[in-house]
């Protein structure tokens, strides 16, 4: 029962993520001029925050063993509201509670369907995301709102110090996140209980309680990565939560083939983002069309579900 | 251990669980009707019956993990009806549950303290703290376990061990225990006795479920008859006979536990030669002849389940080579060895052996599907299917209200049952039998006997793995020994006894020689 010491195929194993995201950036410095200044890097840390900000409630969520994909409709409907709302002249204050009462509203409606209903989490999040499409639709009839608010825009559009706020929102998050996970006794129980829910129903703890919890911080966590990414691109672009969806899908699980044992886990998720937006960036600034970018993404989904499925199958034994 | 009846039976304030009337039904099966049940103060209290018999559910109920459907149950005189799980333990109540209920990618530490985390004055969880909490409790069970290991890193009986140490943490004054030595082997077990000795002396109440007998008449003062969810009998142990008791667990008589039949044994089927598996043993050899059923013991952690698994290819090996009848066959996956007439029945059924959200049809059928029941190239044969899963469902036993039922909501003993059933309508050459009749009652277990002995009679080889030696010196025709993942010693059961082959499974040397400097 003695610890082993690593060899260099579980450094692989345990880092390999975090080795490509290092070998991407290496390779792209070399191929295209201009990738490894300092304004791109910067460049990709300021426009890898919304996703990295909703990544972190999926993340969540998926800790519990469920997933939520609402996020491809809040983060639009959220964007619309706000932007909208400037647009009739009501305060910024009002426009983030509504934003965020939106966030608690879809969090608990998602919590509803799957923990008391018992609904499956993919279908009936996949749902809510279609319902918030439509009711973004509704609300701008489909027209791009632009805020001309200097002084709403600030808010992320700004530096602090030497460094743009949107990353200190991002890690502040990060931090949060990964503090409640590692640190506190809810985020045991939300991890232990997907684990095995008998388990932690057995010691008397309230999991379906906690797990309905998951569900609405989540939607809390939408709802701001959409005022975010709203106030960073400057306006309501129709379906900005579409966007996102695969990527947010694809940084965290390649978050799972970082770190832990094919499992979501907030470092994982904040490198899988940082990930993600370098090869894209990357591509770009190779040339690559636009309409390839999805492509793209599918492949690196693809291949960060297919590393963590192998790992997780490597440490629960072969079955038959 | 002396009983501690007498005077105080009848006294109420030295009945510390009441369960007056208890019904209990799940769709399709009455699990529990109007049972009664009453254990006394600082009594270690068996409750046995067959698979199925409703043990798990009352337990499960008195905790308030399940809530009955009528009936009263009072903890202490309180009755319990409003309280939930956190109430019932703070009575001092706690539960080792049949299926541990383990996180396995959490730590030692983290799973003994799940739950009841000491916290630092910020309110976050103090690991420090929680590592030496956990160590406490361990400690009073085993010490060769680390806190801070992965919980899915250890060994079946670690597990248990650990799960054991798990339900001390609230310092219960009465312990039920849910089959707890099922996955214990003999050295295990008896220190885990002794542990419960010091126990009770310190006035702990104890409810013990087991299909053990022999445990039961060692360690039990009373026992408490279970059959179709209704109290038979309760009376002292040292007043009922194991007969008796059989007879009031199956509500039919047995002759004998273990039918003892003699075979003709044939040719050489299996050869395994220098086999290294990989996970762990060294250097097995062996010859297994047709009608043969050849035993290996072995404490846990010896390695058996690593030898069956390396043979079955469920898991790689570093070298060796198989021969069935004297040709060299690959196993490098379980497919190729099923193609080859292997069969091996898991150990750990939920893991390895079942598909909890199927049906018991289905999971019966999975492994002959090809073979038996299709026509063409995928047709199912359905009548011949179910008619065939009706007849094991007979032969065996198994407690299900029909064949449709999902796996996972039957009893742990009927779950095992099923995947003995899945692997004996296989019809393979060669059967690998792990720790088959582990949490099987009693006549669930000589049934499996019994076919066991069938297939050997149509010429199937057949190794038996188990901790059991009293069943593996009644059905075996020899035993292969293994100590720390080497075959330390080669038995004929016919020249053996128990006092011989538990000295070689402590990884004695010689026998003779010891006995004879005694
Ligand atoms: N959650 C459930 N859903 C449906 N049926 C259940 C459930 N739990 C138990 N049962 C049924 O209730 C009956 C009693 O089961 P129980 O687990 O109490 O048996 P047991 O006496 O503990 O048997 P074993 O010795 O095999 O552990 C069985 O027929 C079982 O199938
Ligand atoms: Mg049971």
């Amino acid at each position: 029962m003695q610890k082993q010491s690593m060899t260099s195929k579980d450094i692989i194993n345990n880092y390999g993520a975090t080795f490509g995201f290092i070998i991407a950036i290496v390779v792209f410095s070399i191929t295209s001029r201009g990738f490894f200044s300092g304004l791109n890097l910067q460049n990709i840390l300021v426009q890898s925050t919304s996703l990295g900000i909703c990544a972190f409630g999926l993340t969540f969520v998926l800790i519990t063993g469920e997933i939520d994909l609402s996020y491809g409709g809040v983060i639009g409907l959220v964007g619309a509201v706000l932007a909208g709302m400037l647009k009739d002249g009501h305060s910024i204050g009002l426009v983030t509670l509504v934003c965020l009462a939106i966030g608690l509203g879809t969090g608990v409606f998602n919590a509803i369907l799957i923990v008391v209903l018992k609904l499956p989490s993919f279908l009936a999040t996949v749902a809510v995301m279609f319902l918030c499409m439509g009711a973004e639709r509704v609300y701008n009839q489909g027209i791009t709102t632009w805020i001309r608010d200097q002084g709403v825009l600030s808010i992320v559009q700004t530096n602090i110090g030497p460094v743009p706020a949107l990353v200190l929102y991002l890690f502040a998050l990060f931090a949060i996140c990964w503090f409640l996970q590692t640190q506190t006794k809810a985020g045991q129980y939300v991890r232990a209980l997907g684990e095995n829910i008998n388990a932690v129903k057995e010691v008397g703890i309230r999991a379906d309680l906690l797990k309905f919890l998951v569900f609405v911080v989540a939607g809390l966590i939408f709802a701001f990565a959409g005022y975010i990414e709203t106030l960073r691109i400057g306006g309501a672009v129709m379906y900005a939560g579409k966007q996102l969806l695969l990527s947010v899908l694809a940084a965290c699980f390649l978050g799972t083939a970082t770190f832990k044992a094919g499992k979501a886990n907030f470092p994982g998720t904040l490198i899988g983002a940082f990930f993600l937006y370098t090869l894209l960036s990357g591509f770009t600034a190779l040339g690559m069309k636009f309409y390839l970018v999805p492509v793209a993404q599918g492949l690196i989904l693809i291949i960060s579900v297919a590393i963590s499925s192998v790992r997780r199958g490597k440490i629960e034994q072969v079955q038959f | 251990m002396n009983s501690p009846m007498g005077d105080r039976v009848g006294n109420q304030e030295d009945i510390v669980i009441k369960a007056e009337r208890v019904s209990k039904s799940f769709p399709g099966v009455r699990a529990l009707k109007e049972m009664d049940f009453e254990v006394i103060r600082g009594e270690v209290h068996a409750l046995v019956g067959e698979n199925g018999a409703g043990k798990s559910t009352l337990m499960k109920i008195i905790v308030r993990e399940y809530i009955e459907d009528e009936g009263n149950i009072f903890i202490e005189g309180n009755n319990v009806k409003d309280l939930g799980i956190r109430g019932v333990q703070k009575l001092g109540l706690s539960l080792i549950h049949q299926d541990l209920n383990l996180i396995p990618m959490l730590t030692v530490a983290q799973n003994i303290c799940l739950g009841r985390e000491p916290v630092t004055r910020f309110g976050t969880i103090d690991w420090k703290a929680m590592g030496l909490k956990a160590a406490d409790f361990l400690g009073q069970i085993t010490s060769e376990i680390n806190v801070e290991d992965r919980v899915e890193g250890l060994s079946n009986s670690q597990q248990q061990l650990m799960a054991i140490a798990r339900a001390l943490v609230t310092s219960p004054r009465i312990l039920i225990l849910d089959e707890p030595t099922a996955r214990l082997d003999q050295k295990t077990s008896d220190s885990f006795f002794l542990f419960l000795e010091r126990a009770k002396q310190k006035g702990l109440t104890v409810v013990y479920i087991s299909h053990r007998l022999e445990e039961i008449y060692r360690i039990c003062d009373r026992v408490t008859v279970l059959r179709d969810g209704t109290k038979i009998i309760t009376a002292p142990i040292n007043e009922i006979p194991q007969t008796e008791l059989v007879k009031y667990m199956l509500g039919r008589e047995i002759e004998q536990q273990v039918p003892k039949e003699s075979v003709p044994i044939g040719e050489v089927k299996l050869s395994v030669r220098d086999l290294y598996p990989k996970e762990k043993g060294k250097d097995i050899n062996f010859d297994l002849k047709s009608g043969e059923i050849l035993g290996i013991v072995g404490s846990i952690g010896a390695g058996k389940s690593e030898v069956a698994r390396a043979i079955f290819g469920a898991d790689p090996k570093q070298s060796g080579t198989i021969r069935i009848s004297g040709k060299e066959v690959k196993t490098n996956a379980p497919h190729d060895a099923i193609d080859h007439g292997f069969a091996l029945i898991p150990e750990e059924r939920r893991d390895q052996g079942l598909v909890g959200n199927e049906s018991v049809r289905k999971n019966m059928t999975m492994a002959a599907l090809k073979k038996k029941f299709c026509v063409g190239p995928s047709w199912i044969d359905q009548d011949k299917e179910t008619a065939a899963v009706k007849t094991s469902i007979k032969t065996l036993g198994i407690a299900t209200p029909s064949p449709e039922q999902e796996v996972q909501f039957l009893s742990g003993g009927t779950q095992q049952k099923v995947v003995v059933a899945k692997w004996l309508m296989s019809d393979s050459d060669i059967y690998i039998f792990d720790e088959p009749t582990k949490g099987i009652d009693v006549g669930g277990k000589y049934d499996i006997y019994k076919l066991i002995v069938d297939l050997a009679r149509q010429g199937a080889g057949i190794i038996f793995i188990s901790n059991e030696l009293t069943e593996v010196l009644s059905l075996c025709d020899r035993i292969l020994v293994m100590f720390n993942g080497q075959i330390i010693k080669e038995l004929e059961t016919q020249a053996s006894n128990r006092e011989e082959l538990l000295f070689y499974v402590m990884g004695g040397r010689d026998y003779a020689k010891t006995v004879n400097d005694l």
